[in-house]
């Protein structure tokens, strides 16, 4: 038997809160820190970000312990300090991203159409711009926020204990923070659109992995027969792992500057317009 | 027009590519209080409610809620003054009651601290106190439509839109999501909405009522004033029996439902009784006795659907 109230008293201010794109983002990091994914992802790219400081780490006593001369030679083939030693980085989590993108973005919006909650955050003080930009915020906030340690740690590192000399540049951060804004925003806008189809998280999963395969394998086959690379800027992986590329100035880059351009814009602009449409009023049923 | 709970003239609302509008220049104007809206699947009710919450422009016509104009730049802030209890399961599975309670309220603009301390109060008058940190997906139907009831209350809004808010309960939940019902009119001064299939839970409660088909208002007003308009079954009785030509010249009053012992079960063409009374006075028949024959609400509501059926 419930035992009810005598009466409820008014509500607080309503003027006090937070805008509702970050109340809605907020949330949503609160559910993903919540399930185990987000647990399991947490120590993984853990792992691999010890890998990275670790590898900075043996370039520092290989340079400064003279035990180790002998390996130095060796060590110069492994530990070079180019632009692409740069660029890489960000890299070898490139594909773990990726997953990870699919997994929580696939269902960040097709949750809501599950639970049919949307036209109920509608019926309050939510616009649909708020809604898209809570959704793309958190999906793009992510790899970004996944990202930054892998891009700063090293980085912190390397001037620590070699200074300008370390194997990282003193600049790294000025070149790699945009361009893991860009390939954050590809992967957001992606996993938003692709999730903005699906009526269930598990369909928006299989949505985000099949455009993303999709989309690569596409442009891999264009490439083949017609002999364009150009065409290769379809592909949102390689995409993502080129701005890095372009803005260290790597030598070769996996894709040029105005395809890389053309494509990320024609990516992120698709996506963002698709969940848009896909997550109007209109859409709502109630 | 400004004055009243929900006002609108010849509002129309069209969906892109549909030929006929959803909703076809209707005007009304509500007052405060629990309005009842009934209507069969289809006749627009979900429509009129998604344009009074904003979520629609209409294509012509005009209106306002709670003083603001329907369609205008502050819908989105007039929706931190409504509540809405959506008819479906509306809930976030993963969440408990109290977590998702205290979102909604962050959302309808209350800071972190008090949306939380906000989601107790409302979860506690609801009458889900012991329950809130269990995840919604193990609760009962009851305790469902009782968390939908707690979101849209949680920001004290002036005005609630309860669709359908007893569908799946038995009847003893249904008598306690009703009591909280006139409860939050009563005591919080919230105006409802109170759309629903369910013709004793709109009598019990609502104290206007409209009634929608096709898109169109089929009648509208006080539940006492409406049911006295539409009520046009009379008991007629005469001193001494009809002979046969006064009997026949009743078809012109309206149709003989039932004839019996001098007693006749009338529904009369028009709604004015005094017809009746002008009647017998040409006939050279004595009236005694005039009862008025009260239908029941959905007797009132089929006919204000079908108004040709006898």
């Amino acid at each position: 038997m419930p035992i009810y109230a005598p009466t409820l008293p008014p509500a607080p201010d309503l003027t006090l809160g937070q805008p509702p794109a970050l109340v809605l983002m907020r949330f949503d990091f609160t559910r993903l820190w919540r399930q185990k994914i987000g647990r399991f992802f947490g120590f993984t790219f853990l792992l691999l970000l010890l890998w990275k400081v670790a590898r900075i780490y043996l370039d520092h006593l290989l340079h400064t312990n003279q035990a180790l001369k002998p390996m130095q030679d060796f060590a110069k083939t492994i530990l070079t300090q180019g632009a692409a030693f740069q660029a890489d980085l960000l890299n070898p989590a490139s594909y773990l991203l990726w997953f990870l993108v699919a997994l929580v973005g696939g269902g960040l919006v097709a949750r809501d159409t599950l639970y049919r909650v949307r036209p109920l955050m509608y019926a309050h003080p939510v616009t649909p711009r708020d809604y898209l930009l809570a959704k793309l915020g958190f999906a793009s906030l992510l790899p970004f926020l996944i990202l930054l340690p892998f891009a700063l740690l090293p980085w912190l590192m390397s001037l620590l204990l070699a200074g300008a000399q370390g194997p990282v540049w003193v600049t790294a951060p000025l070149r790699l923070l945009p361009a893991m804004a860009i390939s954050s925003v590809l992967m957001g806008s992606l996993a938003v659109g692709a999730s903005s189809m699906a009526a269930t998280p598990r369909a928006g999963v299989g949505w985000v992995l099949g455009l993303v395969l999709g989309a690569s394998t596409l442009a891999s086959m264009i490439h083949g027969l017609a002999g364009l690379p150009a065409v290769d800027a379809l592909n949102p992986i390689l995409l993502a792992e080129t701005w890095p590329q372009l803005l260290v100035g790597v030598e070769r880059p996996l894709v040029a500057w105005l395809p890389a351009v053309l494509g990320t814009a024609f990516h992120i602009g698709l996506w963002t317009w698709v969940a848009a449409r896909r997550t109007r009023p209109s859409e709502a049923v109630i | 027009m400004e004055d009243s709970l929900i006002a609108f003239e010849q509002l129309e609302v069209r969906y892109q590519a549909a030929a006929v509008p959803a909703l076809k220049g209707l005007t009304l104007s509500l007052e405060h209080g629990i309005v009842g809206l009934l209507g069969p699947n289809g006749a627009g009710k979900s429509t009129l409610l998604k344009a009074l919450l904003g979520l629609l422009t209409p294509s012509r016509g005009s209106g306002t809620v709670l003083g603001v104009a329907l369609g205008g730049p502050e819908s989105a802030r007039l929706r931190a003054r409504i509540g809405y209890m959506p008819e479906y399961d509306a809930l976030i599975e993963d969440a408990s009651a109290y977590e998702q309670v205290a979102f909604w309220g962050e959302l309808s603009g209350l800071a972190p601290e008090a949306a939380r301390d906000r989601a107790h109060e409302v979860l506690y008058f609801v009458g889900l106190d012991e329950s809130r940190y269990r995840p919604v997906s193990g609760y009962s139907t009851g305790m469902r439509q009782r968390v939908k009831l707690a979101q849209a209350l949680v920001h004290s809004p002036e005005l609630i839109f309860l669709d359908e808010p007893t569908n799946g309960l038995d009847p003893d939940g249904r008598r306690r999501m009703l009591d909280l019902v006139l409860r939050v009119h009563a005591e919080l001064g919230t105006g409802v909405i109170l759309a629903s299939h369910l013709l004793g839970d709109v009598e019990r409660v609502a104290d206007q009522l409209v009634i929608l088909d096709q898109g169109e208002i089929k009648a509208a007003g006080s539940m006492a004033g409406l049911r006295k308009a539409l009520a046009r079954r009379v008991e007629l009785r005469f001193l001494d029996p009809l002979d046969a030509g006064q009997e026949a010249g009743l078809v012109e009053l309206g149709t003989v439902l039932e004839a019996r012992n001098g007693l006749y079960d009338l529904e009369l063409a028009e709604t004015d009784p005094a017809g009746v009374f002008r009647w017998a006075q040409s006939r050279g028949a004595t009236l005694v006795q005039v009862t008025p024959r009260h239908d029941r609400l959905d007797e009132v509501l089929l006919r204000a659907l079908h108004p040709g059926r006898a």
